[in-house]
C-alpha cells in the first residue's frame, strides 16, 4: 500500500497467448484495464499489420451504425440509453451482428431512396399543381383582354396582346407565341431573368410568381423557396435557347397545355395523383419508421460491441505472431502487485476457452523507463486528474495527489471561509455522492454537470473545509456566531477605569477600544476563532485584513517548502546524492533566508510587541525591502532586535550564494563525469579488442539493448546548462511570484467577505 | 495603409493562424513514402486517416474510386476556404476571391470545350472544380461566341472585367477557345499582380514572385505549345501576361523564338528559370519541364509561410494544397491501374 504515494512499480510482461484464445485474453485484459501494451512492430505501417482486415470490418460496421444513428436523429427517435457493461462479441457472432447490420442497412437504404424517389414525384407534382393553378390566371388575364381568341394547337398559343408591352411590339397583329412554363428556386430567379433577356435580345415576355405555400404539401426535408415563370417567345429557335437556359438553373419545366379545358383536366389529375402518393408516402413513412424504432433500442449497444471490437483488433496490431501461427505474443507494461490478478485472469479466460496451452507470463529485465501508473478509486482520481493537468511525473517519483487532496480544498476554503456557504456546498456534493451511486452508469448528458459530478468529492472537501475555516473567521453567512461571549468589554472604556464618560459617547461618532486600558481586553482571548465583537467594529477590514495577508504568506511558505521536500524524497529514492546538495539544499535555503524570515518577522513580532508598545512597533514591509536593499539607515528602521543587521546582512547573502550554487555545479560535474567515462570507456575499448576478440562479441550481443541507449544519451554540455540555467531561474522567480500569488488567498477571501456584506 | 503589419492581426490574425495550422496538416514526404507502397486504394483510405485528413472517406460506401478520392479531397479543400472566405474582411475577401477566379476561368473553359464536343452539361459539371462555381456557370455551354458569353452570361460575374480583350473573336473552335483561355488567364494574372501590387508591403513582396513566375511561366508553356500550330507570331505575343520577370525584353525574345532551344536561350538571361531548364529536354528519365516548374512553384510557396502579415500565405496554402490533391490522385491512379512505374513522379511538398 505504500504506492498511494508513489507511481506503481511497474514491468514488462512478455506475454504468450495460443492465438486462438488471443482475442478473448485482450478483451478480458481490456476489462481489467490493468496493462499497457507496447508496440512490437513499430516499422510496420497500418496497413500491412497482420489485423488491419478486422479493424476495417470493424470500421465499416461503425460507417453503417453512424448511418443509422443519423437517420434515427433525423426521425427524432429517442436513442435508448444502454445501462449494463455490454460484453464484447466473440468473433463467431460478429459475422452475424456484420449479417444484421448489413441487412438492416440494406432495408433502409431502400426504404430511403423509395421514400426519395416518392417525394420527388410528390414535389413535382405539387409544382405542376401550382404551376396549372397560376399559369391559369396569366392565361385569364390575356384572355379578359383579348376578345376573340383564337383556340391554340399544340404547345403555342395564339395570344394577340397578351401584355400590354408585347402588344405594342407586336403591333396588334396576329402571332404566333410559343410559351415555356416551368419552376424555378426563388435566389435564382433574378440571374435566370437577366440571362433570358440577354440571351433573346429582350423578344420575350416573363412572368413569375412566387409560391408562399410552405412546405406542407411538398414533403422534401427543408422547404426551398420557389417560383413559377412562364416564358412566352416567338419561334422555334428562342425555344431550344430558352429551354437551355432553364436546363443551366435547374429550372424544371413541366408540359402546360395551351387549352383551359386541358388544364383542368391535367389539374384534376394532378390532384388525384397527389393524394394516391400521400397515401403511399405515408406507409412508407410508417414502415421506415417502426424499422428506426427497432433499431434505436440497440444502437449504442452495438455501438459499444463494435468500439470494444475495435479496439481489441487494434490492441492485436501491436502484437507479434510467432512463425508458427500458434502463439502471439505481446509485451505489457503492468504494475507488479496487480502481476498475479493479471496472471489468474487471463488462465481462467483460456480455461474458459478450452485453449490446450495456458497464457505465459514471462517477466523480462529492461533498462527502458516504465510508464507512470498512479492508482486511484472514485474518491481520488478528482485529485489525481488536477495532479495530471499540471504534468504527469516521472516513474516512480513521489505522487502530489494524496498531499493535494488536503491542501487543494484546504487553500480554496481559506478564500472561500464562510461556514454558511461551505455548509450549502457540502450539501450538494453529498447529494451528488449519493445520486452517482444510484445511477452509476447513466452518463451525464450537460457536460457541464458532468464535470461537476466528476470533482463530487473535491467539492465535499472543499465544502467541509470551508466551514472550518468560516468558524475560524467567525462568518457564516456574513453573520457571526457568539458563542462563548467576546473576550472585550465596552464598559470598562468607562469612567473610572478608562477615558471615556457620557460626554465623549454624545460628542463623537466613531469610538475605538483601547486595550492598554485594564479590563477592556480580559486576557483570554476568544477561544476558537475570531472575537465576534470586530463584526461590529468599523476597523474591522483594517484588522482582518492585516491578519488574512500575513496568514497567506505564512501558510504559502509553508506550503512551498512543503513542495520543496518532497523533491528530498524524490532524491532519497533514487539515491540522487548530487542532487540534495546541489538542488535541495540551495532551494531549501534559498526560500527559508528570504522568505522563510519574513514569516519570521511575522510571528516575531505577534510574539513581541505588546498593546503598550504597537504604536512605535516597526513596519515589517519596510524592513523587509530595506533587507534586499542592505539599508539601515533611515527614519522609520527601528530595529526587532539586536544585531538585526548583520544577521540580516547573512541571511540575504546566503540567499545569493545559493543561486550560482544551483545553477553553476551541477553542469559543470556531469560534465566532468562525463568526459571522465568517455575516456575510461575508449581504454577499455582497445585493450578489449587486443586481447579477446570473444570476449568483446559476447560483451557486443549482451550489450546490444544497451548501444541504443548509449547513443541516445548523447551528452551536451550546452543542453545541461540552459536546462539547469531554467530550472534555477524558474525556482527564483517562482519563489517571488508564488509568495506574491499566495497573497491571493487574503484578496479572494476579502472578496467573498465583502460580497455578503 | 503604412504600417499595415501592425493592424494586421487585428482583421485576418485569426485566419493567418487557421490558414499556418492548415499548413502544418499537409503530408510531408514521409507519408508520401507510405502512400507509395499502398497496394489497393483501400490502404491509401486506411493511411489517409492517420493524417489530417482524417475519416474523410468513412462514409463511403462501394468500392473506392479514384474520382471518389478526388472529390472529396476537393470537397475538404472547399470547406476550409469557404471558412476562410466567410470569415475574411477587406481586402483579404477580394484577395481571396481573385484566388477563385483562375478556378473560374478553368470551369469556363472546360464547359465550352465540352459543349463544343457534343458533350450533355450533366456529364461536364461534376469535372469542374469546385472552387470556381458560380451561378450562371451552368447555362455557358448556351453561348456560341465570346460576345455572347460575355454580354449575356458572364457580365455578371467578376469575370468580366478580363473580358475586355477577347469579345472581337467571332468564332468559337478549338484554337480560339486556348486562346481565350490564355486571354483570360493573361488578364486574370495581370489584375491580381497589379492588386497585390497596391497592397504594398509583404503582401507586395510575397505575392509578387509567385505571380510572376506564373506569368512567365505561361509564357514559357504558350511559346512550346505553340510550335507547329497554325498560331502567327503576333498572335502569340499577345497572350503572354506582361507582369512577370521576363517582360518586357523576354517576351519580345520568346515570341521570335522558333524551337525549344531558343526559349532555353531566353530561360538563360534569368538565373531561376536557367536551372529549370537544365537537363529538361535531354531524356525521359528526368523530370519534365512542367514538374520542374511545378517543384519551383512549390518552393515559392512553401518561402511564403517565412513571413507573417501578408495574405501570401493564403494563396500558397490554396496551392500547396491543390500540389497535394494532384499528387495523391496522381499515386491513387498509378495504384488503381496498377503501373507502378512512375508512381513516384510525385511533386513532395517540403
Amino acid at each position: 500500500m505504500g504506492s498511494i504515494f508513489r507511481s506503481e512499480e511497474m514491468c514488462l510482461v512478455q506475454l504468450f497467448v495460443q492465438a486462438e484464445a488471443a482475442y478473448c485474453c485482450v478483451n478480458e485484459l481490456g476489462e481489467l484495464g490493468l496493462v499497457q501494451f507496447r508496440d512490437l512492430n513499430p516499422g510496420i505501417i497500418a496497413f500491412q499489420r497482420k489485423f488491419v482486415n478486422d479493424v476495417r470490418r470493424c470500421e465499416e460496421m461503425e460507417r453503417i451504425l453512424r448511418f443509422l444513428e443519423k437517420e434515427i436523429t433525423k426521425a427524432n427517435i429517442p436513442i435508448i440509453e444502454s445501462s449494463e457493461n455490454d460484453k464484447t462479441p466473440c468473433p463467431r457472432d460478429v459475422i452475424e451482428l456484420e449479417v444484421a447490420f448489413e441487412k438492416l442497412e440494406k432495408e433502409l437504404k431502400e426504404i430511403n431512396t423509395n421514400q426519395e424517389a416518392l417525394k420527388n414525384n410528390c414535389l413535382e407534382l405539387t409544382e405542376l399543381k401550382f404551376l396549372l393553378q397560376i399559369t391559369e390566371d396569366f392565361f385569364e388575364e390575356a384572355e379578359s383582354q383579348l376578345s376573340g381568341s383564337e383556340l391554340p394547337s399544340e404547345e403555342s398559343v395564339a395570344v394577340t396582346g397578351c401584355s400590354r408591352r408585347l402588344s405594342s411590339t407586336s403591333g396588334g397583329g396576329r402571332l404566333k407565341l410559343g410559351f415555356v412554363a416551368g419552376v424555378i428556386q426563388r435566389e435564382r430567379f433574378s440571374a435566370f431573368e437577366r440571362l433570358l433577356w440577354r440571351l433573346c435580345h429582350g423578344n420575350i415576355v416573363l412572368r413569375h410568381v412566387e409560391i408562399n405555400v410552405p412546405a406542407e404539401d411538398c414533403m422534401a426535408d427543408e422547404f426551398i423557396s420557389k417560383d413559377v415563370f412562364i416564358v412566352f417567345f416567338q419561334g422555334e429557335q428562342f425555344k431550344s435557347k430558352v429551354i437551355k437556359i432553364c436546363d443551366g438553373f435547374h429550372a424544371t419545366v413541366y408540359p402546360c397545355p395551351g387549352t383551359l379545358h386541358e388544364r383542368m383536366e391535367m389539374s384534376v389529375g394532378v390532384n388525384m395523383q397527389i393524394k394516391d402518393l400521400h397515401m403511399i408516402l405515408d406507409q412508407t413513412e410508417k414502415h421506415r419508421k417502426n424499422l428506426l424504432l427497432s433499431a434505436a433500442k440497440d444502437v449504442r449497444k452495438w455501438n459499444v460491441k463494435v468500439k470494444k471490437m475495435k479496439a481489441i483488433y487494434f490492441t492485436l496490431n501491436l502484437c507479434n505472431i510467432d512463425i508458427t501461427q500458434k502463439c502471439l505474443i505481446a509485451e505489457i507494461w503492468c504494475p507488479v502487485t496487480d502481476l498475479k490478478k493479471v496472471h489468474s485472469t487471463l488462465t481462467k479466460e483460456s480455461v474458459r476457452n478450452g485453449s490446450t496451452m495456458p497464457p505465459i507470463l514471462n517477466r523480462i529485465a529492461t533498462n527502458q523507463t516504465p510508464p507512470t501508473f498512479n492508482k486511484t478509486n472514485t474518491f481520488t482520481v478528482g485529485f489525481q486528474n488536477i495532479v495530471d493537468a499540471y504534468g504527469v511525473g516521472n516513474y516512480r517519483e513521489v505522487n502530489p495527489a494524496p498531499y493535494s487532496i488536503i491542501t487543494f480544498p484546504f487553500v480554496f476554503a481559506i478564500m472561500f471561509g464562510d461556514c454558511g456557504h461551505g455548509l450549502v456546498m457540502a450539501i450538494m456534493a453529498v447529494g451528488m455522492i449519493l445520486y452517482e451511486r444510484h445511477h452509476k452508469n447513466i452518463e451525464m448528458n450537460n457536460e457541464i454537470l458532468a464535470i461537476l459530478c466528476h470533482g463530487r468529492y473535491i467539492i465535499l472537501l472543499m465544502g467541509l473545509f470551508s466551514i472550518y475555516t468560516g468558524l475560524i473567521y467567525n462568518d457564516c453567512f456574513s453573520k457571526t456566531f457568539n458563542l462563548f461571549g467576546s473576550a472585550w468589554n465596552v464598559r470598562a472604556m468607562f469612567q473610572p477605569n478608562g477615558p471615556w464618560s457620557n460626554e465623549t459617547l454624545q460628542n463623537s461618532s466613531v469610538l475605538q477600544l483601547n486595550p492598554a486600558v485594564r479590563g477592556v481586553f480580559s486576557g483570554k482571548p476568544y477561544p476558537f476563532g475570531i472575537d465576534p465583537i470586530w463584526n461590529i467594529a468599523v476597523n474591522k477590514l483594517t484588522f482582518m485584513n492585516s491578519y488574512k495577508m500575513k496568514m497567506s504568506v505564512i501558510l504559502g511558505v509553508f506550503h512551498m517548502l512543503f513542495g520543496v521536500t518532497l523533491s528530498l524524497l524524490n532524491h532519497i529514492y533514487f539515491k540522487e546524492l548530487t542532487n540534495i546538495f546541489l538542488e535541495f539544499i540551495p532551494e531549501v535555503i534559498f526560500l527559508t533566508a528570504l522568505f522563510g524570515y519574513l514569516v519570521f518577522l511575522i510571528i516575531f513580532k505577534w510574539c513581541v510587541f505588546t498593546v503598550s508598545e504597537s504604536e512605535i512597533a516597526p513596519s515589517i514591509l519596510v524592513h523587509f525591502i530595506n533587507m534586499l536593499m542592505f539599508n539601515y539607515s533611515g527614519p522609520a528602521m527601528t530595529p526587532f532586535y539586536c544585531k538585526q543587521r548583520s544577521i540580516q546582512t547573512f541571511l540575504v547573502l546566503i540567499a545569493l550564494l545559493a543561486v550560482p550554487w544551483m545553477l553553476l555545479i551541477k553542469p559543470y560535474l556531469l560534465y566532468s563525469d562525463h568526459q571522465r567515462t568517455k575516456h575510461v570507456v575508449r581504454l577499455c575499448d582497445n585493450s578489449k579488442v587486443s586481447i579477446l576478440q570473444s570476449e568483446h562479441t559476447e560483451a557486443e550481443i549482451k550489450g546490444g539493448g544497451d548501444k541504443n541507449h548509449w547513443e541516445e544519451e548523447k551528452f551536451s554540455f550546452g543542453d545541461t546548462f540552459v536546462q539547469q540555467a531554467i530550472h534555477t531561474i524558474e525556482y527564483c522567480l517562482g519563489c517571488v511570484s508564488n509568495t506574491a500569488s499566495y497573497l491571493r488567498l487574503w484578496a479572494l477571501s476579502l472578496a467573498h467577505a465583502g460580497n455578503y456584506t | 495603409m503604412g504600417f499595415a503589419e501592425f493592424y494586421f492581426n487585428v482583421d485576418s490574425g485569426y485566419l493567418e493562424g487557421l490558414v499556418r495550422g492548415f499548413k502544418g496538416g499537409i503530408l510531408k514526404q514521409a507519408d508520401f513514402l507510405n502512400l507509395v507502397q499502398c497496394q489497393t486504394l483501400e490502404d491509401l483510405k486506411l493511411l489517409l486517416q492517420s493524417t489530417d485528413y482524417g475519416s474523410f472517406l468513412a462514409n463511403e460506401t462501394g468500392p473506392l474510386t479514384v474520382s471518389i478520392i478526388d472529390d472529396k479531397l476537393k470537397q475538404k479543400l472547399l470547406v476550409e476556404f469557404v471558412y476562410l472566405r466567410n470569415h475574411s474582411l477587406q481586402p483579404l475577401t477580394t484577395f481571396l476571391d481573385y484566388i477563385t477566379y483562375s478556378y473560374m476561368i478553368d470551369n469556363v473553359i472546360l464547359l465550352i470545350t465540352g459543349t463544343l464536343r457534343q458533350r450533355p452539361i450533366s456529364e461536364l459539371l461534376p469535372k469542374c472544380h469546385p472552387l470556381g462555381s458560380f451561378e450562371q456557370m451552368e447555362a455557358v455551354h448556351i453561348a456560341q461566341t465570346p460576345a455572347e458569353l460575355y454580354n449575356a452570361i458572364l457580365v455578371d460575374t467578376p469575370l468580366a472585367s478580363f473580358f475586355q480583350d477577347c469579345i472581337s473573336e467571332n468564332d468559337l473552335d478549338e484554337v480560339n477557345i486556348e486562346i481565350l483561355r490564355n486571354k483570360l488567364y493573361k488578364a486574370y494574372l495581370e489584375s491580381f499582380y497589379g492588386f497585390c501590387k497596391d497592397q504594398g508591403g509583404q503582401t507586395e513582396e510575397v505575392m509578387c514572385p509567385i505571380l510572376q513566375f506564373e506569368a512567365d511561366r505561361r509564357a514559357f508553356i504558350i511559346t512550346l505549345n505553340s510550335f507547329g500550330t497554325e498560331l502567327s507570331r503576333e498572335d502569340r505575343a499577345t497572350l503572354y501576361p506582361r507582369c512577370g520577370r521576363l517582360h518586357p525584353d523576354g517576351l519580345t525574345l520568346l515570341s521570335k523564338a522558333e524551337d525549344f532551344e531558343h526559349v532555353r536561350a531566353v530561360a538563360e538571361y534569368h538565373a531561376e528559370y536557367k536551372l529549370l531548364f537544365e537537363g529538361a529536354e535531354k531524356n525521359s528519365n528526368e523530370k519534365t519541364l512542367e514538374d520542374k516548374f511545378f517543384e519551383y512553384e512549390v518552393k515559392l510557396n512553401v518561402m511564403a509561410f517565412n513571413n507573417q502579415f501578408h495574405f501570401g500565405v493564403f494563396h500558397a496554402y490554396m496551392k500547396l494544397k491543390e500540389q497535394e490533391c494532384r499528387n495523391i490522385v496522381w499515386i491513387a491512379e498509378c495504384i488503381a491501374q496498377r503501373h507502378r512505374t512512375r508512381i513516384d513522379n510525385y511533386i513532395p511538398i517540403l
